[in-house]
């Protein structure tokens, strides 16, 4: 298919990787952390990393939305769907994140009535078939996702559907990113879908206030790729920009029109729980004052109780790049796709189960 | 390209999916597109309107991110 196929050329690949050793400074380590789990799937997926000489090290960062939710806001869905006459909606992966008591798959076999949407608009229409039912959509993602969920609201107004609700866990990508800034070696392959609604101009301050380079990169293996090039090249150069390999997609504004309809329904939250991160200051999106009619958590009794991470998991120290997948002492035996402990097990974007998924148990390569 | 798909759900991943217009319900602001795979899926497509038949569009969570364009498509 146009503009996929051409990113996955082998030969374009080996060409890359080729450049990628030309421009690498021999003893200098590189670690370079993609924000993404779509990035973090594809590298794996593709054997990218394969490609990249040792002493350039790629760092999985915060951006998959699922893995970064917290257990008590997961104890706050299944809540919502136990209430009498509810309809639970939310995402396929969301039905498999452990609660402090089981999750909303275990919910659903315990009679409570949840059902996985492939969009906001399809729990939209499952409000409209069932008017005689409260219908909630437990939302979750990034800049990416809550655009498609905020003009699911606006229909929802413009069209009264009363029944409809939505259980707000839309989180912003750049917090997250400014509390990571603090570890002195990181360099970032920037969020290209996000971007794709935000634009490039939000991630300029990592260059401005940390003097470090950042490349806003596509999803494809050839992407990639070229994103760590451009970075490295960057370095070589001493020059700290943002620049946008993934032009094919992001304007650097942003969509305009997407930031318009996420300030009229979405307001920000003074602080937000990230998995393994903590709270961290405006960082969480709630349903603003003009929708909070639709809004879950004023519409139903939730327990908002904050439950702490199994002293087991070591997702937080995943999330923040300080181990591997395959340190955490529980990865791949207790902790598994099947029976995740962490959420980073949970989405296949979850760095956790990208190395389980393809086989990537430990590392070993020859430094350049 | 769905949630039941065990290795990849494309909306928890932040995926956008390449589709190509096949027609436009502007009415709803909807349009009928098509997937790499054959599969075809309604599309919110107010946050890039006016899009044309033969459009090709990057779409997440059943909505339209951007219009892909040819002049950047290949670096």
């Amino acid at each position: 298919m146009k503009y996929v196929d051409e990113f996955r050329d082998a030969a374009l690949g080996r060409l890359l990787a080729g450049e990628i050793l030309n421009a690498v400074e021999p003893g200098r380590h590189v670690k370079i952390m993609e924000v993404c789990g779509g990035h973090t799937h594809s590298i794996y997926k593709y054997g990218v990393d394969d490609l990249l000489p040792e002493n350039v090290e790629l760092v999985h960062g915060p951006g998959c939305p699922v893995c970064v939710i917290p257990m008590g806001r997961v104890d706050d869905g299944i809540a919502i769907a136990q209430e009498p006459g509810v309809i639970l909606t939310c995402f396929g992966d969301m039905m498999r994140v452990p609660g402090s008591d089981g999750t909303l798959l275990e919910a659903k076999a315990r009679g409570a009535d949840v059902r996985m949407v492939y969009s906001p608009l399809d729990a939209l229409r499952i409000a409209k078939a069932n008017p005689d039912r409260e219908v909630v959509f437990f939302a979750i993602g990034f800049e990416t996702t809550a655009p498609s969920t905020a003009l699911t609201l606006k229909r929802a107004k413009a069209e009264g559907v009363a029944n409809f609700s939505c259980f707000c866990n839309h989180v912003t990508i750049v917090p997250p990113l400014r509390a990571l800034l603090d570890s002195p070696d990181l360099r970032f392959v920037g969020p290209g879908h996000v971007c794709t609604v935000v634009g490039a101009r939000p991630l300029e301050f990592i260059c401005e206030d940390y003097n470090k380079p950042v490349v806003v990169s596509g999803f494809e293996p050839v992407d990639i790729l070229q994103s760590v090039l451009m970075i490295l090249r960057q370095l070589g150069e001493g020059r700290s920009e943002v620049e946008n390999q993934y032009k094919r997609v992001v304007p650097y504004e942003g969509n305009l029109r997407a930031l318009e309809v996420m300030a009229e329904v979405f307001a920000l939250r003074p602080h937000f729980e990230w998995r393994g991160l903590g709270f961290i200051s405006h960082s969480g999106l709630k349903l603003s004052d003009a929708y909070s009619d639709l809004d879950a958590e004023l519409r139903f009794a939730v327990p908002g109780v904050r439950v702490a991470d199994p002293k087991a998991c070591q997702c937080g120290e995943v999330l923040k790049g300080v181990i591997k997948p395959f340190e955490c002492k529980v990865f791949g035996s207790a902790c598994t796709p099947e029976r995740p402990i962490g959420t980073c097990m949970v989405s296949s974007e979850g760095a956790c189960a990208a190395y389980y998924n393809y086989g990537r148990f430990a590392r070993e390569r020859v430094v350049v | 390209m769905n949630c039941e798909d065990p290795h990849h759900c494309v909306t928890c991943g932040d995926d956008g999916i390449p589709e190509r217009v096949v027609a436009i319900d502007e009415p709803r602001g909807l349009a009928l597109c098509e997937r790499e795979d054959g599969a075809h899926e309604s599309v919110e497509i107010m946050l890039v309107a006016p899009v044309a038949v033969g459009d090709t569009i990057l779409v997440h969570a059943g909505t339209a991110l951007a219009r892909l364009t040819g002049a950047e498509a290949v670096r």
